[in-house]
């Protein structure tokens, strides 16, 4: 009697938490880790085309992947991008968030300001950029021009030599605001008091920086470094609407060249197996940086 | 500092500009004010390219999503981090699992499912694309404030006799507002925003904002920046007025995913 009463309790159990939780589970489990799975499925085929039935060829698309030239011509880009992307967003918005920080009036308003392109969409900041950069009528030649450095003006995202700084700016300018704000909320969390005792002992901005905030910001910087990270490996959407990879291939980045393969050209298997490579570099580059700054962390 | 903050959003500034400038006029004289403003730009939006549709429908799949995801994220979290469930802890890492899964790896086989339920290249399909891409950052971060909720409530509502379910939309959900704000802001934002995976999913078929702008700027070899501008502006408009009106929220619900 009572066993029966505890099993229709666990049965209206059970019956609550898949009302509560089966939506959730059936769309995230059926559009995200299915397609994630199937992916990784066909990364063992020679797939191409929709309609084409996929045949199974093994490791052969990760053998295939060690001797392709515009595979490692990418992952140098996407590499020089992420480094630029990585160091810009930890070191020069930290130093800009101190700089906030010390602000008495208007600070809000500042920060706002710095804050603003975050929330324009990617589409939106690189046409600015890329209306920047023209050759013809772009503002950063026009204003070369009227110091008269003709001599100066640029293609920039036409130019080889350029365009990936160009490209580096764009996510730097976008991206800006976000990392500042991270390290602010770091900041305000710092006790007054520590301040106070180092003007007391006589610490300059400088020592107050480096005995003080930059061991303090420390976990801030691990999350940081790790978020620009992602942003530099996954870096595809920019180059989408920018330079569309070229000139020639030298802007290809590890994502817009899968989406080369599996939406332009029909390889789908191969860009499901480059897909997975960098998803599990990304992986193991991410794990080894946060357990390096980790130990730095508890050093200090 | 202000200055700075100023040069900063110049190039902002600059698209404002030259929106109300004719294509010569902005070739000639990209950084000077316009000497004779004219919306023509602007009207050629509405009559040329026909941008009235597209925003309304970028702003219908807005709530869409949004209802989507209030409707089941929320709910989930609860599930997950407050009842006594077998596969509790199995599911609080399946959708953790989902925040380090990146859209170019989902992009093609997403592409060849959606072929095979017959819903290729609809509305419906990126409806589903987007509620399941924001369930994991969703739940997260309903997860993380879940926390700050006392138990006793529950056990109360259990007492008196209230169901699960019912329990969780009359006592808890009012709870979770905050948080309910920080979804609403930050993917609204995002879809609205968005062109890259509508562009993927739906094909140039997706009558969206920032689709149609795109397709309509990679229409021509020669751009029309008169025009170009004066989309970034109308598009970028609502936007900038809803942060303008609540800066701390919008900063704040952007970066709480990254906080916590």
């Amino acid at each position: 009697m009572r066993e029966k009463a505890l099993n229709t309790y666990t049965g209206r159990n059970a019956l609550a938490s898949l009302i509560l939780c089966g939506p959730a589970v059936l769309l995230y489990g059926g559009f995200i880790v299915l397609p994630a799975i199937l992916g990784f499925a066909y990364s063992l085929t020679n797939w191409t085309g929709w309609t084409a039935r996929p045949q199974y060829i093994g490791l052969e698309n990760f053998r295939d992947l060690w001797s392709d030239a515009r595979f490692s011509e990418a992952i140098r880009f996407t590499l020089l991008e992420t480094v630029l992307i990585v160091l810009f967003f930890t070191f020069v918005s930290m130093m800009l968030a101190v700089i906030l920080d010390k602000l008495r009036i208007w600070k809000g308003p500042i920060r706002g300001l710095f804050f603003y392109p975050y929330i324009l969409s990617i589409l939106v900041n690189a046409l600015l950029f890329q209306y920047m950069a023209n050759y013809r009528e772009g503002a950063v030649n026009t204003l070369l021009r009227a110091v008269g450095l003709n001599a100066a003006c640029q293609d920039w995202m036409g130019a080889a030599e350029w365009a990936p700084y160009f490209i580096f700016m764009l996510v730097a300018w976008s991206g800006l605001g976000f990392f500042t704000t991270l390290y602010l909320a770091n900041l305000q969390t710092i006790p007054t008091e520590l301040y106070e005792a180092a003007r007391i002992d006589g610490a300059g901005p400088f020592s107050v920086f480096r005995r003080i905030q930059f061991p303090m910001l420390l976990p801030t910087l691990t999350t940081t470094s790790v978020l620009a990270l992602i942003t530099g490996i996954n870096l595809f959407p920019q180059i989408v609407v920018t330079t569309q990879g070229g000139p020639g291939f030298r802007t290809f980045t590890i994502g817009y060249y899968i989406y080369y393969l599996g939406v332009l050209n029909n390889r789908q298997g191969y860009a499901a197996a480059v897909s997975f490579v960098t998803f599990a570099a990304l992986v193991i580059i991410a794990g080894i940086q946060v357990a390096l700054l980790r130990r730095r962390q508890v050093s200090l | 500092m202000l200055t700075a903050g100023i040069l900063f959003i110049s190039p902002c500034l600059l698209a404002v500009l030259n929106a109300f400038k004719t294509l010569p006029e902005i070739i000639q004289s990209p950084l000077a004010v316009p000497k004779h403003p004219t919306l023509d730009n602007f009207i050629y939006l509405f009559t040329g390219v026909k941008l009235a549709r597209p925003m309304a429908n970028s702003f219908m799949m807005c709530i869409a999503v949004i209802l989507s995801l209030i409707a089941t994220a929320p709910m989930a979290a609860f599930s997950v981090m407050r009842r006594p469930m077998a596969t509790g802890k199995f599911l609080q890492l399946f959708f953790l699992a989902g925040l380090t899964i990146p859209f170019q790896i989902i992009m093609v086989p997403l592409l060849q499912q959606f072929r095979l339920m017959g819903i290729q290249f609809t509305y419906f399909a990126l409806l589903v694309h987007y509620v399941s891409w924001g369930l994991p950052l969703c739940i997260f971060i309903y997860s993380g404030f879940m926390s700050s909720i006392p138990k006793e409530l529950e056990e109360a509502a259990a007492i008196d006799g209230c169901g699960p379910v019912s329990t969780f939309w009359r006592i808890i959900f009012p709870l979770l507002t905050p948080c309910t704000v920080t979804v609403v802001i930050f993917w609204g934002l995002w879809i609205w925003n968005d062109f890259m995976q509508a562009f993927i999913i739906m094909g140039p078929r997706s009558q969206l904002v920032f689709v149609q702008l795109w397709r309509f700027m990679s229409d021509k070899y020669v751009k029309n920046w008169n025009h170009i501008f004066a989309g970034v502006v109308v598009l970028s408009l609502p936007v900038t007025i809803l942060y303008l009106s609540m800066q701390r929220r919008f900063i704040k619900g952007l970066t709480a995913g990254a906080i916590k």
